[in-house]
């Protein structure tokens, strides 16, 4: 049922985004260069958006449950700091032999490349280890973020801003051209993982649990990874880092909807589709005809609602 | 307007009298520059041989790039600057650290500030500079031809606009300068592109946003339907490829429509002697 009303107020949100913003547009007849707005800039953006969050908020919520941490987020693993890194590269050193597809790609192959040296680093004994994991996203995410403040301290290009825009989260480059591959990614991450879902109810209480309910359990982490992976890689080359939604929109959704993975992945990607709709929205409104980094606007907004959240219901777990 | 010029050249004169206050009379024969348009300056002032220390940034004219580096612009490195035993640190409001020249004070090192931001004010500024630095006749020369050139190019308009008066300004065409496509940044008020803009009698339609570079909204360049734009250059990119997908997507744009789309080079980037032929670009595009 309330997975219903999630549907909704995701759906209404989508809406919203879609004809508010520092012009009102009123369904009815549209102008020429309404409709050209509508079609052709808005509704990309609004849709990347929305798939951004969705991946974000459904990748947090199966990282914490196989990392079994609550404070694990999708960036953690080094994924995103991989493919800024690659993206800065691309930015900076002006490379475009993909047209307008350079940068995303490049990020794309940077976040899988990470993905995969994490996933190497993790791996001991015939299987991944959340432990492991983990430390290894940390140690990469560091060296990487190093890397790239390195690159960014001695570049002396203009590149330098636009690399910044970029790793800040950026949605208005969003095309219609771009959609159906970060659609395809993404659904391929979230089908992937809400069907591993009871898998991961059990890997949460453990591993011997998750085997004497008839799970492997470094098989289905194995799947559980590899899904948040795509989901972080499809994410972060659509539009750039956006923190809060990975980490916190699980939590805010636990509040709501209890601890089970079967519902709180597709919750938690709702929520936060529909958390990036608004913070874009807000993001493009507040001070036109200007646009402010819509990662920033997201944990604005978001960060006080889940503080208040957090005093007012008393449990938090994963 | 002419109020702004009186207040302005005011703060300009008592910041000049700062500045010569604890100078010595000799010229300095050891100057760095902590800045991309005063190296510009200092190197059309015929200064080459003086100039010690640069910065990262500073790649124009050619010369300047074999000069020793002192680090960034924002953060310069205050080691290398005094092991170039300068006699003149010549540093700018718009980029470099106000702590930093503080420093510079502290240890008994002459700075002189560059205070001009905008493009009438670039030629008070190379005076001011070029008496600092003892190049004054050079320096008057320089900004004397510059004053000129923007003299000519607001003049031209100013006859032109008298004849359509009648229909007030609202009818002047509008114009956008991309210094960078996706993500779409443009130059806003305050920016030496936007002055040319306005003296050339065209209305810069990023001119009320809230910062010099906004990161501008594309729905608003599509609304506000500029009719010409302008594309700066970036060093070692092909702008024309760079800018195609941005666009196809401004297709509705009469500048798009008509084709008016000019790619311009980076001389009105940087508040220095080329700005002059900056604004002869736009100039020549907008005929």
């Amino acid at each position: 049922m309330r997975i219903f009303i999630l549907v909704f107020v995701a759906l209404f949100i989508f809406c919203c985004a879609l004809f508010l913003g520092p012009q009102i547009i009123a369904p009815g007849p549209l102008s020429t260069i309404e409709r050209e707005i509508l079609f052709s800039i808005r509704l990309p953006r609004v849709l990347v958006a929305m798939l951004m969050g969705m991946a974000l908020g459904a990748s947090g919520a199966v990282l914490q449950g196989i990392l079994r941490n609550p404070l694990a987020d999708p960036y953690i693993l080094g994924i995103s700091s991989g493919a800024s890194l690659t993206a800065a590269l691309g930015i900076i050193g002006g490379m475009s032999f993909l047209g307008s597809f350079t940068v995303p790609v490049l990020a794309f192959v940077g976040a899988l490349v990470t993905g995969g040296i994490v996933g190497m680093m993790g791996w001991k004994r015939g299987g991944l280890w959340p432990e492991r994991l983990l430390l290894a996203g940390v140690g990469l995410s560091f060296l990487f973020s190093a890397l790239l403040m390195l690159m960014m301290s001695i570049s002396t290009d203009e590149g330098l801003r636009r690399a910044m825009l970029w790793i800040f989260g950026d949605l208005s480059m969003s095309e219609w051209s771009r959609i159906p591959w970060g659609l395809a990614f993404v659904v391929i991450g979230i089908v992937l993982s809400a069907t591993r879902a009871r898998a991961l109810n059990a890997l949460i209480l453990g591993d011997e649990f998750a085997h004497s309910l008839g799970f492997s359990p470094q098989r289905e982490r194995f799947i559980l990874f590899v899904s948040v992976g795509l989901l972080t890689a499809a994410s972060v080359s659509l539009g750039g880092m956006i923190g809060f939604i990975g980490l916190l929109i699980p939590h805010i959704m636990r509040f709501f909807m209890g601890s089970d993975s079967r519902m709180l992945i597709p919750a938690s990607a709702l929520g936060g589709g529909s958390l990036l709709c608004i913070a874009d929205l807000v993001s493009r409104s507040v001070l036109p005809p200007m646009e402010l980094p819509a990662g920033v606007v997201t944990a604005i907004i978001g960060a006080p609602y889940f503080l208040y959240l957090l005093r007012k219901k008393d449990v938090l777990s994963i | 307007m002419k109020r702004y010029f009186i207040i302005i050249s005011a703060l300009l004169i008592g910041l000049s009298h700062s500045a010569f206050a604890g100078g010595s009379t000799a010229s300095p024969q050891r100057i760095i520059s902590l800045a991309p348009n005063t190296t510009e300056i200092l190197f059309a002032l015929g200064l080459s041989n003086r100039i010690v220390g640069v910065t990262t940034f500073c790649d124009y004219p050619q010369e300047a790039k074999a000069k020793p580096k002192i680090g960034g612009m924002s953060n310069p490195s205050l080691e290398a600057v005094v092991s170039l035993k300068p006699d003149l640190v010549v540093a700018t409001t718009d980029g470099n650290p106000k702590e930093f020249v503080e420093r510079l004070n502290s240890l008994n090192i002459k700075t002189f500030v560059f205070t001009a931001r905008r493009l009438r004010e670039l030629p008070h500024g190379i005076r001011e500079l070029g008496a600092v630095v003892g190049a004054y006749q050079e320096a008057v020369k320089l900004a004397d031809g510059i004053e000129k050139a923007i003299e000519m190019h607001g003049r031209g308009v100013r006859g032109q606009g008298s004849g359509d008066k009648g229909q007030g300004s609202g009818t002047s065409k509008k114009v956008l300068f991309i210094v960078w496509p996706e993500p779409l940044i443009v130059a806003g008020p305050g920016t030496a592109m936007d002055d040319a803009i306005a003296l050339l009698g065209y209305e810069n339609i990023a001119h009320g946003a809230a910062t010099a570079y906004p990161k501008y909204s594309i729905e608003e360049v599509l609304r506000r339907a500029p009719d010409v734009l302008f594309i700066g250059k970036a060093t070692g990119m092909d702008m024309r490829e760079v800018s195609q997908g941005f666009l196809k997507r401004l297709s509705l744009v009469p500048a798009v429509r008509n084709n008016k789309i000019c790619y311009v080079s980076d001389n009105l980037y940087r508040l220095a002697p080329r700005v002059v032929r900056g604004i002869e670009e736009l100039a020549e595009c907008l005929k």
